[in-house]
């Protein structure tokens, strides 16, 4: 097939499912430099290491360095310490608390004295101490000044402490206040990256939703190609099956499941009824009805369903889970009722992929509401081939592979 | 030509870096030279208790002398002169102090330097930090080739060091790194000196299964050699290394070689072996995926050096400028600043097959050219030989006098280091020590 493929001018077809290096066959993307990198004899540490600390940048998201982080941390934390709110010479204590030194310089000498027992004959002239000295015994004949000077000694010394406690206990609410507003600042750096991050963090969020998308819309086409690409070229080489036994039973009909295309007549096959896939009633509108621009629930013979299961979805879809056969459940219609009917595959193309030719398909437009994917591959329209049966236009690399 | 060979502790079961050092550099040029070792009867390097019986033993077939240290080093008081002289203001006589309260203390090997000054040719004095290889190099400075495996903590910045890097007849620096924190410190670059480093005793074969048999190491691994302890890095290790395990679905471990001093994490992915034979180290090295070398302070990381002679990459800590200096030189090895850059790097190393066996042939050719033991040996043949055909022109400083000794006016050390320049050094190793290394500016941690 992929040679026939390659004869027409096609891009060579691969099975989606298939592993190992010749999966994407001639047109894999080329590695990036680093990976490049990675298989030469010769490698340069630095150069990895630059590598390597440009991914961790790539990967934030955000890349600030911790200078402008900072910055912006300090820009909060102005926002929270509001000056409407919170004492301006308060918060600049705080500041200047966390920065600076703690002052350990001992207590004002001036408030702190010492009392002894010479203090109270004490003079800066000399004539005038001896003197005191000399007449010390005839002043005690008035009044005993020994409880005089103990009392001012005690108090000195208690003085001294009451300044070393306020000295101590200054020391420390300043330390305190240094740690304080150490924590606060962390703590607001800290939030600020984690905020920073979280941006980061829910880009990714979203280049990965609209990657599933991307990738569910693909697996939807594949889907489709597969039901409607069958019995279509059953019917060129080979006559029109008969119809299943058990009769077609026309659907009821729902106001939220108009789009059933003219000419598919369903089947009532069991089989074909309990085979249905999960993942495609999630994608559904809350009516139960397709979305718009999706194919129409199921058409073609019994081994529809087999042929839809050779399609290797890489393990994303809970293929051919069965599901209990309901009464309502939708019956499939003949391939050979629908194939001379349907000049055309009616399938809905891959809305990401370059549209075709019209002489070959003319899929239905994207429905409006769908999100617009994020970049595909460029694929080349298929050719018309009057010659064969009416191929599918194969979404990139992917297809039956039969 | 006689050598002797003065170090602070000396035995086939001590594992230290430096008198390791020391026991290779007597082994090997033993073949060249008549040598003889001169240490303590210390075995423990925290108290120097005297263990071993003072005397002449002969081990590995060189001469060992053994002489009794006369205090064991108080901690208490260790302690508190350390928190003066590298915090504070202080004096000479502080670092003196200190230096005496370091150890180990020994004035009976004092004595015998002495006497050996005037028998050998050249003293080959190990740890510049220490007691006895300052007090050698003050005896005999003119005979002094000092091995100072100087790192980047704080005792470097004491004043006593400078004048004794100025004043020794030659330096074997153990890294480039080391020799620019040298020179900066102490503007020796007019005392020869080369960068030499320290071989390793690799053995011909290793077998990886064997130790894979024997300890039950199924999983892949990374491996850590050495003690494991918060000064080394280990804690950080244990926090990278599980935030690493809780992130990515690769089976992975990380088995330890050491003696655990800190608390090792219970986890399964974390495997420690304990103090294991040389055989059995370089098996488990050759098994491992790499090794990983958290240390911050280093002169010189042997371990890395075994693993690049076993063909083995280095995941090294870029805080250590030694490591990252010689991951470059090598291109041996990747290295980390945060948790970040760890999962980054070992993802790299582990993810890409290509890029670990270049980065294991590069050490391993590094190793070969530079760490080899003809090559080192030959360095040090070369220096000695250049030193025997120069007269010294330089003179030791010396001490300051009693007055200027007890002045309070010598910065606190770790201001001094804080000032030193940082970075790994660029510079090709070579022997000739005239051209200045080439500090990096681009991409230092």
């Amino acid at each position: 097939m992929a040679d026939q493929n390659q004869q027409h001018g096609r891009r060579p077809h691969f099975h989606r499912g298939r592993r190992g290096p010749d999966r994407r066959g001639n047109d894999r993307r080329h590695l990036p430099p680093q990976e490049q990198q990675t298989s030469r004899d010769h490698v340069d540490v630095e150069q990895i290491m630059r590598e390597i600390r440009a991914r961790i940048s790539q990967r934030h998201g955000i890349d600030l360095t911790t200078q402008q982080i900072q910055e912006l941390a300090a820009r909060r934390l102005e926002a929270i310490l509001d000056p409407r709110t919170v004492k301006p010479s308060l918060l600049e204590q705080l500041r200047r608390s966390a920065g600076a030194p703690v002052d350990t310089r001992p207590a004002d000498p001036a408030h702190s004295y010492s009392f002894e027992a010479t203090t109270l004959y004490e003079s800066p002239s000399g004539f005038v101490r001896f003197m005191r000295r000399l007449l010390q015994p005839v002043l005690k004949l008035f009044f005993n000044p020994n409880p005089l000077i103990q009392a001012m000694h005690t108090q000195a010394h208690i003085n001294q402490a009451a300044l070393a406690r306020e000295a101590e206990r200054e020391r420390r609410q300043a330390e305190w206040n240094g740690l304080h507003y150490e924590i606060l600042q962390r703590l607001v750096t800290e939030i600020s990256r984690a905020s920073l991050e979280t941006q980061g963090l829910s880009m990714r969020v979203e280049a990965l939703a609209a990657k599933v998308d991307f990738n569910e819309r693909r697996v939807r086409g594949i889907e489709n190609t597969q039901h409607l690409a069958r019995p279509a070229a059953r019917t060129d080489s080979a006559p029109a099956p008969q119809a299943s036994p058990v009769q077609p039973q026309p659907r009821e009909s729902t106001p939220a499941d108009p789009q059933v295309p003219e000419g598919v007549v369903r089947d009532g096959s069991p089989e074909g009824g309990r085979r249905r896939r999960r993942r495609r009633r999630g994608r559904r509108s809350p009516m139960g009805a397709p979305l718009e621009g999706q194919a129409p629930a199921v058409v073609g013979d019994p081994t529809a369903g087999a042929a839809a299961a050779d399609v290797d979805l890489e393990g994303d879809i809970d293929e051919e889970d069965d599901e209990a056969a309901s009464p309502d459940a939708p019956t499939l219609s003949s391939a050979s009722s629908l194939a001379p009917s349907i000049p055309e595959p009616a399938y809905i193309s891959d809305p990401f992929e370059s549209p075709p030719s019209p002489e070959v398909s003319t899929p239905v437009p994207l429905a409006s509401n769908e999100a617009s994917p994020p970049a595909p591959e460029p694929v080349a329209p298929a050719p018309a081939d009057p010659a064969g049966p009416p191929e599918p236009h194969e979404p990139s690399d992917s297809g039956s592979g039969t | 030509m006689k050598i002797a060979i003065v170090v602070q502790r000396y035995g086939a079961d001590i594992n230290g870096g430096a008198e390791l050092h020391a026991r290779y550099v007597a082994e090997h040029l033993a073949p060249h030279a008549d040598v003889r070792v001169l240490t303590t009867c210390a075995r423990d390097y925290i108290t120097w208790r005297n263990e071993w019986p003072a005397g002449t033993e002969v081990i590995g077939g060189i001469a060992v002398e053994r002489f009794p240290v006369a205090r064991e080093r108080d901690v208490f008081d260790f302690r508190d002169r350390s928190a003066v002289v590298f915090n504070h203001d202080h004096t000479i006589q502080d670092e003196l102090g200190w230096l005496d309260s370091q150890g180990p203390y020994s004035p009976s090997l004092m004595a015998r330097v002495r006497q050996a000054a005037d028998e050998c040719d050249f003293l080959v004095l190990f740890s510049g930090r220490y007691h006895h290889a300052y007090h050698s190099a003050r005896v005999a400075p003119h005979k002094a080739v000092l091995v100072p495996t100087a790192e980047r903590d704080a005792s470097l910045g004491l004043a006593i060091f400078p004048p004794v890097f100025r004043g020794v007849r030659a330096i074997m620096y153990n890294s480039f790194e080391e020799q620019a924190l040298v020179h900066a410190l102490s503007s020796n670059t007019h005392v020869p000196g080369v960068v030499v480093g320290i071989g390793s005793e690799i053995p011909a074969a290793v077998d990886p299964d064997r130790v894979r048999m024997s300890y039950g190491l199924k999983n892949p691994f990374i491996v850590y050699v050495g003690r494991i302890d918060a000064n080394k890095g280990c804690a950080d290790l244990f926090r990278n290394f599980l935030e690493y395990v809780d992130r990515t679905r690769r089976v992975l471990d990380l088995v330890l070689i050491g003696t655990a001093v800190l608390p090792i994490p219970a986890h399964p992915r974390i495997r420690h072996l304990g103090y294991v034979s040389d055989t059995d180290k370089f098996d488990v090295m050759a098994a491992a995926e790499l090794l990983v070398m958290p240390s911050p302070y280093e002169s010189l990381s042997m371990v890395a050096l075994e693993a690049w002679a076993l063909g083995k990459p280095v995941l090294a800590s870029a805080k250590c400028d030694v490591l990252v200096g010689q991951c470059l030189r090598s291109n041996g090895g990747l290295y980390y600043r945060d948790t970040g850059e760890f999962s980054a790097a070992l993802d790299t190393l582990l993810s890409d097959s290509g890029v670990a066996a270049a980065l294991g042939d590069h050490g391993r050719r590094y190793y070969r050219e530079h760490y080899a033991w003809p090559v080192i040996e030959s360095k040090y043949l070369e220096m000695f030989e250049r030193l025997r055909t120069i007269p010294p022109t330089h003179v030791m400083e010396p001490l300051p006098n009693w007055m200027a000794r007890r002045r309070r006016s010598v910065a606190p050390a770790e201001a001094v280091v804080a000032q030193l320049p940082v970075g790994p050094s660029r510079s090709t190793p070579r022997v000739d020590n005239s051209r200045t290394t080439d500090r990096a500016t681009v991409d230092a941690p």
